[in-house]
C-alpha cells in the first residue's frame, strides 16, 4: 500500500519521458531528413510590399523555382512593417539575425552593427553583377554601397514625384501643372479655396506626402542646390544659401501665400484623405505607393488625378527624394555563397520585373521601368522618367535617420517646424540646426 | 507540516514571480542601469557601456524639452486624474441609482473600456481633425463657431493649457473613465443602506449624504483609485503618441514619449532610461506613500 502512491507519481513522469523522447527522435528525423532533401538551407527575411498574401504567394513560387535550379532551400520570413525598424534595430546590435535579407537604411543599420553585426558587405561579389551601373538608377545605387563597400542588390525604389488633381487644374483653368517654384505659388493661389468664413476647403499645394519634415525638406533643398553633409558623411552642410532660399520658399507658402495648410507636420494630418478628398490640389513630393493605390482603392477618382516630375527650383534643379530597399547578407550568414546565388536569382530583370507587378514598386532595374509593365499607363512613364532625378535620401552617416527622425527634437524637424511652421528666424535656425547636425555626425564618427 | 505549507505557498506563486521578475523587475533594474551608463547605439559597439554617473540625468535635465515634458506630464496627470474621479463619482452614483434601464446604463458606459488606447486614438484623431471632425461641423451648424477648431493641432496656450493638451485629456478620460466607474460602482454598492437611513433621520441633505457618508466610506476606495491613476497617467504612452506625437511644439509631450523618442528616433537608451528613470522614481514615491498610508491605517 504505502509503495502505491510512489507508482503512481512515476507512471506519469514515465510517460511524460517517453513522449519527450519520441518527439525527440520524430524532430530530429525531420531535422536529418530535410536536410538529406537539401544540402543547403538559409533564411531570408523581408517586409511586405503592396498585398501580403499575394507576396507571399510570390516568395514561395520563387523559392521553389530556385530550389530546383539550385538545390537551395530558402526559408523566407516576412516581418512586418510595424516591428520592421525594432527587428533590424535588434540584429544590429546582435540579436537573432537572418542569412541575407531584404533590408534598407543601409547607413544606420551598419553603423550601429559597426562591423560586428547587421549588413555585411559583400564587395568581393560584386563582380556577379558586371553591369550593375549600366543595369540599375544611380540613385538606388548610392543606397547599396557604404565607405566604397557594396552591400547588396536595391530591388524597390521609393521614387516621389509630382502629383495633382486634373480636374481642380482644369476648375481653375491652369493647363499644365508647376514646372517650377513660382508656378507652384501663381497655381496655388489660384487653386486654394475658403468659405464664407474664411476658413480653407481646399488647399492648393501640399509639400509633401507624410508629415516627416526632414523628408519634406529634402527635395525642395536639393532642387535649390543644397547638400546636406560632405561625401564622407563627417562635415554638415546645411548652414548655407540653397537652405535658406528652401525654408522662406517653404514658410511663405504657409504664412504668406496661405496655399499650403500649417498643419502639415502634425501626427494628425493625413495628406492621403486630404487628396482623395479634395481638400489638397498639389502634393509637390508623393507616396511611392499612391499612383498604385488610386489604381487600385480609388477607381471612383479614375482620370481626376496625375504624376508629373517635381518643378525645378531656382537653380533648375528637379531632384526627386528616392529610398531603395535591397537584398543584401548579413553578418554571422552561415552560407554566404548559397545568398549571393539567392540575389543573384532574385535580381534577373525577369524576376525583378515580377517582383515590381506583384507589389506595385517602381524597380531600380532600367529595363523593368521601360517595360511594358511600367509604360502601360502615363503615371507610370513619369515614375519611370523621374527616376532619373532621383536623389537618395541616405545619407553617408550612421546618424543620418536620428537627424532626420519624424519625431520633434531631431535636427531637421526642429529646424523645419520651427520656421515653416512656427515661422522663426531662418537665420538663427539655420546656424543652430547645423552646430547640432555637426554635434551628431561627430557622435556617430567618433570612433 | 509548517514547512511543507510553505513550501507549497512558494511553488503556487513561483510562476508569477518568475515571471514578474523576468519581464518586470529585471527590465526594470536594467534600464535604472543604462541611466548609470553610457548606452548610445552608435557607439556602444566601440565604446562599450562606460559608467558615467549622474550624466545622462544632468542632459536630460538641461535639455529644455524634457523639463516641458515632465512639467506637461504633471500637468496632464493631475488634469486625468481630477477629470476622472470627478465624472466617476458622478456616474457611479447615477448608475448605483435604481431606474429602468440601469443595466443598460452601464454597458455603455463600459464601451470605452473594450476599446484599446491605440484604436481609441485613431478614431479619436479622426474625430478631433482640423478639417473633417464632425463636431467642428456640428458646432458650425448650430452657430457657435465660425472657424474650424484646431482640437490636436493648435500651439495657443493658456499658462500651462492648451487646446491640444486638453483634447488629449479629454481622450484619456474617456478612455479611463469606465475603470474609474466600476471601481466606484463596487465600493457604493458595498455601504450599508442603514448609513443612509440614520442620515436622513437626521435630516442630512443630498449634499450632505454625499460629503458626510458616501465620501468618508469611499475613502479607501479612492486611494487606491487616485494611486492607480497617478501611475496610470505618468506612465501615459499611447494616446499622446498616436495622436500628436507630442506636438505641436511639444505642448503634449509627456515623460514616456520622450523617453520612447530618445530610445527608438534618436538611438540614445541612455537617455531615454534616464527620462525613465524620473518616471520611476515619481511613480515609486506614489506608491511609497500610498503602502505608507495603508499600513498606518492597518497599524
Amino acid at each position: 500500500m504505502t509503495h502505491r502512491p510512489a507508482d503512481t507519481t512515476k507512471t506519469p513522469f514515465r510517460l511524460l519521458a517517453r513522449r519527450a523522447a519520441s518527439l525527440a527522435l520524430a524532430t530530429a528525423l525531420t531535422t536529418t531528413t530535410a536536410m538529406g532533401g537539401y544540402a543547403q538551407d538559409i533564411t531570408f527575411w523581408t517586409q511586405p510590399q503592396g498585398d501580403l498574401l499575394a507576396y507571399q504567394d510570390m516568395f514561395d513560387t520563387l523559392t521553389s523555382e530556385f530550389r530546383e535550379q539550385s538545390g537551395i532551400n530558402v526559408s523566407v520570413e516576412v516581418i512586418n512593417w510595424s516591428v520592421a525598424f525594432n527587428t533590424w534595430l535588434t540584429v544590429a546590435q546582435g540579436g537573432a539575425a537572418p542569412d541575407c535579407a531584404d533590408m534598407y537604411w543601409l547607413h544606420s543599420f551598419s553603423g550601429i552593427g559597426a562591423g560586428r553585426f547587421g549588413p555585411m558587405p559583400i564587395t568581393q561579389y560584386k563582380d556577379q553583377w558586371p553591369t550593375l551601373e549600366e543595369d540599375f538608377y544611380e540613385g538606388a545605387l548610392v543606397d547599396v554601397h557604404r565607405n566604397g563597400e557594396f552591400y547588396g542588390i536595391p530591388w524597390r525604389v521609393d521614387i516621389r514625384p509630382m502629383m495633382y488633381r486634373t480636374d481642380f487644374l482644369q476648375e481653375a483653368g491652369i493647363d499644365a501643372p508647376p514646372d517650377n517654384w513660382e508656378q507652384i505659388v501663381e497655381q496655388g493661389l489660384k487653386l486654394t479655396q475658403r468659405d464664407a468664413n474664411g476658413n480653407v476647403t481646399r488647399w492648393g499645394f501640399a509639400l509633401g506626402a507624410n508629415n516627416n519634415p526632414g523628408q519634406t525638406l529634402m527635395p525642395y533643398y536639393w532642387q535649390a542646390g543644397g547638400a546636406m553633409m560632405t561625401e564622407d558623411g563627417r562635415t554638415a552642410t546645411i548652414d548655407n544659401d540653397a537652405m535658406r532660399t528652401t525654408l522662406k520658399f517653404m514658410q511663405d507658402l504657409v504664412h504668406v501665400h496661405k496655399i499650403t495648410s500649417p498643419e502639415i507636420f502634425e501626427k494628425s494630418a493625413d495628406p492621403l484623405a486630404d487628396f482623395t478628398s479634395g481638400t489638397v490640389a498639389i502634393v509637390g513630393s508623393t507616396n511611392n505607393s499612391w499612383p498604385s493605390q488610386f489604381d487600385r482603392d480609388y477607381p471612383e477618382l479614375e482620370g481626376t488625378w496625375a504624376l508629373e516630375i517635381n518643378p525645378a527650383g531656382p537653380t533648375g534643379e528637379r531632384d526627386s527624394f528616392s529610398g531603395a530597399g535591397y537584398w543584401g547578407v548579413l553578418y554571422g550568414s552561415k552560407d554566404v555563397d548559397a545568398c549571393i546565388d539567392w540575389i543573384k536569382f532574385l535580381s534577373t530583370p525577369e524576376n525583378m520585373e515580377r517582383i515590381s507587378e506583384v507589389t506595385g514598386a517602381a524597380s531600380p532595374r532600367r529595363s523593368v521601368m521601360t517595360s511594358e509593365l511600367w509604360t502601360q499607363k502615363p503615371w507610370q512613364a513619369v515614375m519611370a522618367e523621374t527616376l532619373n532625378y532621383g536623389h537618395t535620401s541616405q545619407h553617408p552617416s550612421a546618424v543620418w535617420n536620428a537627424i532626420a527622425s519624424p519625431e520633434p527634437g531631431a535636427v531637421l524637424y526642429d529646424l523645419v517646424y520651427n520656421t515653416v511652421i512656427g515661422g522663426g528666424d531662418i537665420d538663427a535656425a539655420v546656424t543652430e540646426a547645423q552646430a547640432r547636425m555637426q554635434t551628431e555626425l561627430d557622435r556617430a564618427n567618433a570612433s | 507540516m509548517t514547512r511543507q505549507k510553505y513550501l507549497f505557498c512558494y511553488l503556487m506563486v513561483a510562476p508569477a514571480m518568475l515571471i514578474t521578475t523576468a519581464l518586470g523587475i529585471y527590465p526594470m533594474l536594467f534600464s535604472l542601469w543604462m541611466s548609470f551608463v553610457e548606452y548610445d547605439l552608435l557607439r556602444i559597439n566601440q565604446f562599450g557601456t562606460p559608467f558615467v554617473g549622474l550624466d545622462n540625468y544632468v542632459e536630460v535635465f538641461s535639455d529644455p524639452r524634457f523639463v516641458q515634458t515632465l512639467f506637461n506630464t504633471i500637468i496632464f496627470t493631475i488634469l486625468a486624474v481630477a477629470a476622472t474621479l470627478g465624472f466617476g463619482l458622478l456616474l457611479s452614483q447615477v448608475l448605483n441609482a435604481n431606474y429602468r434601464g440601469r443595466t443598460a446604463m452601464r454597458m455603455l458606459v463600459c464601451v470605452p473600456w473594450f476599446v484599446p488606447p491605440a484604436v481609441a486614438s485613431a478614431i479619436w484623431m479622426w474625430l478631433l481633425n482640423t478639417d473633417r471632425s464632425p463636431i467642428n461641423f456640428l458646432l458650425q451648424d448650430a452657430g457657435l463657431i465660425t472657424s474650424n477648431i484646431r482640437w490636436l493641432t493648435d500651439s495657443a496656450t493658456w499658462g500651462p493649457f492648451s487646446i491640444p493638451m486638453m483634447s488629449i485629456v479629454a481622450v484619456r478620460v474617456w478612455n479611463g473613465l469606465p475603470f474609474a466607474v466600476i471601481f466606484l460602482l463596487a465600493a457604493l454598492q458595498s455601504i450599508p443602506r442603514s448609513l443612509y437611513e440614520a442620515a436622513e433621520v437626521d435630516g442630512a441633505s443630498l449634499w450632505q449624504k454625499f460629503w458626510y457618508v458616501t465620501l468618508p466610506m469611499l475613502r479607501p476606495v479612492l486611494a487606491i483609485l487616485i494611486t492607480l491613476l497617478v501611475i496610470g497617467g505618468l506612465g501615459s504612452f499611447e494616446i499622446n503618441y498616436i495622436m500628436t506625437g507630442g506636438g505641436p511644439q511639444n505642448l503634449t509631450n509627456i515623460m514616456a514619449v520622450y523617453s520612447y523618442q530618445q530610445a527608438f528616433s534618436f538611438y540614445r537608451f541612455d537617455l531615454a532610461s534616464a527620462a525613465s528613470g524620473m518616471i520611476f522614481i515619481m511613480t515609486g514615491f506614489i506608491s511609497i506613500f500610498y503602502l505608507r498610508s495603508q499600513l498606518k491605517r492597518v497599524a
